[in-house]
């Protein structure tokens, strides 16, 4: 077997995970798709040095290294992003359909619906990127503690505490962004 | 456990992170404490929403993205990264050969020329040698006051001998500078002609077989013995200096 075949086998299947860390991080579609390339790229490149184990932090770490590097080059003002602009629906988004990543809907995601959705990733896309980070790889990811800080090169004590300040944010907004709505529904 | 203390685990016990000691401390204040009990609540409604919300959706065109971009480097790095472009292949393997030509030719020179600048300080010695009023520091017919004449004058001891019966007696010894160093020089004498044996250190202990070489009329004989190298040079026949060689 080939190492690119190898590594295709191990990488690919976490290719949705990849890209989903990547578009939180840069928040554009267009960029996470462009970083999530490069990063298999790097990563097929430096599968020599890989130990064995999981592959996901390990691919997620280095997908993270070229998103930050992509922020830092792109640094285009304030690192606030048009939210408009990362949640507008695209081509080929299909109404109602393009909330649900997976092609069964959960259960849950259905009783939450579309509008509970769009909030709470709205409050998730305000924050800073260093919450926004360990929000998505513990929430979405369902990462431990552990790999987090595999991840982010940050101990163990630091994931903890930045998930908590990170929750308390967005715990704030959430608030404030519920309330509006409730204004605006008055 | 007090509020503030409580706040800063509430995130970490959701997650099921805290030590068993830590996570009954958090459950049981929150029992007590509604504050603490209602952030408890909300992190939990939070966690929930965003883990439903799931992931971004995936471009279908990613993975064929991904998979041409991966073929296209498997096809530059088979081994990835480790073997090279032919063009550097190519570029060392030129370079390689340049240096190899220039080294050889380097070597091969020096060797040429550093042999042909000693022949000519040995011929030049001799000459010069003559030309003086006399070839001779010390003369002297017998070895043991030539020999010890070079104590102090140069770091070694050449064998003198005095192959007067043979018809080339010892005339005597002076000191000479060939290639940069102070040298030995002996001086016999065969009928009329002057022969000058230059004797220094050896560069390897091996002894050689006697070169001789024809050079403006005058023949020089060469070798090595026992560490030390010998050069005898004189306007005599090559034959009698191969015999005067014979006797040293």
């Amino acid at each position: 077997m080939s190492p690119r075949t190898t590594f295709e086998q191990c990488a690919l299947p976490h290719l949705d995970a990849a890209h989903n860390l990547a578009y939180w991080l840069v928040r554009s579609r267009p960029d996470a798709e462009d970083i999530v390339q490069d990063a298999f790229v790097r990563a097929f490149r430096a599968f020599g040095t890989f130990r064995g184990g999981d592959i996901k932090p390990w691919l997620l770490a280095i997908v993270r290294n070229v998103a930050y590097r992509w922020l830092s080059v792109r640094k285009r003002g304030s690192n606030v992003v048009s939210i408009e602009e990362a949640f507008a629906p695209r081509e080929g988004d299909v109404a109602g359909e393009a909330w649900v990543a997976s092609e069964e809907p959960s259960p849950e995601a259905q009783l939450i619906g579309a509008q509970e959705r769009a909030r709470v990733l709205t409050a998730l896309a305000e924050l800073p990127p260093a919450f926004r980070e360990v929000l998505v790889l513990r929430e979405i990811e369902e990462l431990s503690y552990a790999e987090i800080a595999n991840i982010i090169g940050t101990p163990v004590g630091t994931v903890m505490s930045r998930l908590s300040r990170a929750r308390g944010e967005l715990r704030t907004r959430f608030g404030t962004l519920s309330e509006k709505e409730e204004k605006n529904a008055l | 456990m007090r509020c503030d203390e409580a706040q800063q685990l509430i995130s970490a016990g959701i997650d099921g992170e805290l030590s068993r000691t830590n996570a009954e401390e958090l459950r049981e204040h929150t029992q007590a404490c509604a504050s603490c009990a209602g952030v408890a609540a909300d992190f939990r409604r939070l966690s929930q929403q965003l883990k439903s919300a799931g992931r971004e959706i995936l471009p279908a065109r990613l993975e064929s993205r991904v998979r041409l971009a991966l073929t296209e480097m498997a096809a530059d790095a088979p081994s990835a990264g480790v073997r090279r472009k032919p063009w550097v292949r190519q570029l060392a393997a030129l370079a390689a050969v340049f240096l190899i030509a220039v080294f050889g030719t380097w070597t091969v020179t020096r060797q040429v020329d550093s042999e042909a600048r000693l022949q000519q300080d040995v011929l030049s010695a001799h000459v010069r040698s003559l030309l003086q009023e006399s070839p001779i520091q010390v003369a002297s017919g017998d070895p043991h006051s030539v020999k010890p004449w070079f104590n102090g004058r140069i770091e070694y001891a050449p064998e003198v001998k005095d192959p007067a019966t043979e018809g080339f007696p010892l005339a005597g010894a002076r000191l000479d500078y060939i290639g940069g160093k102070r040298v030995a020089a002996l001086v016999y004498k065969r009928r009329l002609h002057v022969v000058n044996v230059f004797v220094w250190p050896a560069p390897s202990a091996e002894d050689t077989a006697p070169r001789l070489i024809s050079n403006k009329g005058y023949n020089l004989l060469t070798w090595n013995h026992g560490g030390l190298t010998y050069w005898a040079v004189s306007d005599l026949n090559g034959a009698e200096l191969q015999q005067l060689k014979a006797f040293l």
